[in-house]
């Protein structure tokens, strides 16, 4: 019996929800080379933190959900590892995800489905998917995934955990396979606000290495404050559409006569533009994916097809062989906005799009409004293939998770609520880089919020 | 905004993605879904000249232009599915090369 043996035994009582990708017999080695190189102090002293399988690790396989890089090994980490690891915590394996993080179930990854800790029926949400069902069912304390347009938030809100997308440019983003570079950002997933936020606070600040990271010192962990008096809070009105799930809305509405007794000052709001955040996102996230894929050919790493004549039918192949569908309609999708004749009436005009969403949001925080709630997704954790045969259904998942990444704030879920015994997260948006404030609220509400009391 | 099999096929050609025939339908069908999904930022009024959106510093910064190791821990020997002499291997260009069938039809 070794210190890590708890957590690879939990890991393997939680092996049903298919959220692990790792073998748990290769975490368990892994974890006992790692206990015995780790600093024996530390903020993060001993802490089992489980990572998405697009972020670079030197101990595991790096699939990214794909056929196209499987058994691929990167030959370097990515900095939020690196700073985990300094930091004392333990890489406890590497989690399923939609394939390139690109979905809302994680029912895209070509190794399989995950399933939610409390039903198996549902999707834990995705992409993240993997990472948010193994803190849910108590295996880890902690996981990293990643954001591109809720993908952290969504499945954390489905599983029941907290979740914590940062601003973009607080986290390095070196290492995290791209999918969409004007929006990827590295998130954590936590049992509670503490755990995300040490685990956020250990892995962010200044990066030679991403020259998309500010030059910021690491996130201070803020204290928590009696009372939320001093806050303005602002309700947007477009995230309570008239089709919002009723038990959704109860939860929403319970949370801010809560957020009112704590001593915070409500206000209605709007960000009128935000009915055209899915469409604006759908149409900039796959033109950079489409880029950024295009360096998954068959040459320099991940399985080749045998037999090619030459080498673009080595491309086609690999590439029509290598990728699942989701990311096949992405990466069409992405190449047709960027062609000639449709690049003005798409990609030009989503970018613009996208300015008038983010001005939005400045122009209510410009006002005097220190933080925005709102629920985290429009219906508690579906069923397995209930989007499936529709891609924009799935899309749609994501619906009040999507603008924060348009817009690069940080925002946060939080357990407020179970609808029929399944949970259900209310979000948090605030300024960029104020991460601290966020923080400050999500905890005196954590305190006060009753997560397992139906709605 | 509706996406027709050529186009389907066209731009699956630009992609290099190969599709499979019996899978052509279904795609056209499925982005055709999601364009016309997409098509509503048309209402996005030609008044409203936000200038496009860039998260992340306001200016690049720099390194020191300095020759550096790169960290890796192995080499692209150990990655690459076919590796010699320093080299990737791939299959003969084809279709690169000129007068080849698609590459000038896409020239075109």
């Amino acid at each position: 019996m070794t210190a890590t043996d708890p957590v690879v035994d939990r890991l393997a009582a939680a092996a049903p929800l298919h959220a692990l990708l790792t073998p748990t017999a290769e975490v368990r080695s892994a974890l006992a080379a790692q206990a015995a190189a780790a600093p024996p102090s530390g903020p993060l002293a001993g802490m089992p933190v489980v990572v998405k399988d697009n972020i670079c690790t030197l101990e595991y396989t790096t699939t990214c959900g794909s056929r196209i890089l499987e058994g691929y090994r990167s030959p370097f980490e990515a900095t939020a590892i690196t700073r985990l690891k300094a930091a004392g915590a333990l890489i406890a394996g590497k989690t399923n995800c939609d394939e390139f993080a690109m979905g809302s179930s994680t029912e895209h990854s070509a190794y399989g489905r995950s399933f939610h800790p409390i039903d198996r029926e549902r999707v834990p949400g995705g992409s993240s998917g993997g990472s948010a069902a193994l803190v849910g069912a108590g295996a880890v304390p902690a996981a990293l995934g990643s954001e591109t347009g809720g993908s952290v938030r969504q499945p954390a809100a489905f599983c029941g955990v907290v979740g914590i997308k940062p601003t973009y440019g607080r986290v390095s983003r070196y290492g995290l396979v791209a999918f969409g570079s004007s929006l990827d950002q590295i998130g954590v997933f936590g049992r509670t606000v503490s755990d995300a936020g040490r685990v956020l606070a250990a892995i962010s600040g200044r990066d030679p290495l991403d020259a998309t990271c500010e030059d910021r010192d690491p996130l201070p962990l803020p204290a928590v404050p009696e009372n939320l008096q001093g806050f303005v809070i602002g309700i947007p009105k477009e995230y309570f559409p008239s089709d919002l799930d009723p038990g959704v809305r109860r939860a929403c509405d319970r949370t801010i006569r809560l957020l009112k007794d704590l001593g915070a000052a409500v206000r209605d709001v709007s960000l009128p533009h935000t009915p055209y955040a899915i469409p604006t996102y759908y149409i900039i996230a796959p033109a950079e994916a489409s880029s950024n894929l295009a360096r998954y050919d068959g040459v320099r790493y991940g399985p080749r097809p045998a037999g090619a004549v030459d080498v673009r039918a080595l491309y086609r192949a690999t590439r029509g062989h290598g990728f699942g569908a989701e990311v096949r309609r992405r990466v069409l999708i992405g190449t047709y906005v960027l062609s000639a004749g449709y690049y003005d009436a798409y990609y030009r005009r989503a970018q613009r799009m996208r300015s008038l969403i983010a001005q939005d949001f400045r122009n209510v925080f410009d006002r005097g409004v220190d933080l925005l709630f709102t629920p985290s997704t429009p219906t508690p954790p579906f069923k397995a293939g209930e989007k499936l045969g529709d891609p924009v259904a799935m899309y749609l998942a994501d619906i009040f998770t999507v603008t924060a990444n348009l817009a690069g704030l940080p925002a946060l879920t939080l357990p407020i609520g179970r609808v029929q015994g399944l949970p259900v997260g209310g979000q948090l948006i605030g300024p960029a880089f104020l991460e601290d404030e966020m923080l400050e609220a999500a905890f005196t509400l954590e305190r006060s919020v009753e997560p397992e009391a139906e709605a | 905004m509706s996406i027709s099999r050529e186009e389907v096929e066209k731009i699956a050609r630009l992609a290099e993605l190969q599709v499979d025939e019996a899978a052509l339908p279904g795609l056209v069908d499925q982005l055709s879904r999601i364009l016309e999904y997409v098509a509503q930022i048309a209402a996005l009024a030609a008044t409203e000249s936000a200038q496009p959106f860039h998260p992340g510093p306001a200016a690049i910064r720099f390194r020191p232009d300095e020759v550096r190791p790169a960290p890796l821990a192995f080499g692209p020997e150990r990655m690459a599915p076919a590796f010699r002499d320093g080299f990737f291997l791939v299959p003969r260009l084809g279709a690169f090369e000129a007068g080849r069938d698609d590459a000038a039809e896409e020239d075109a």
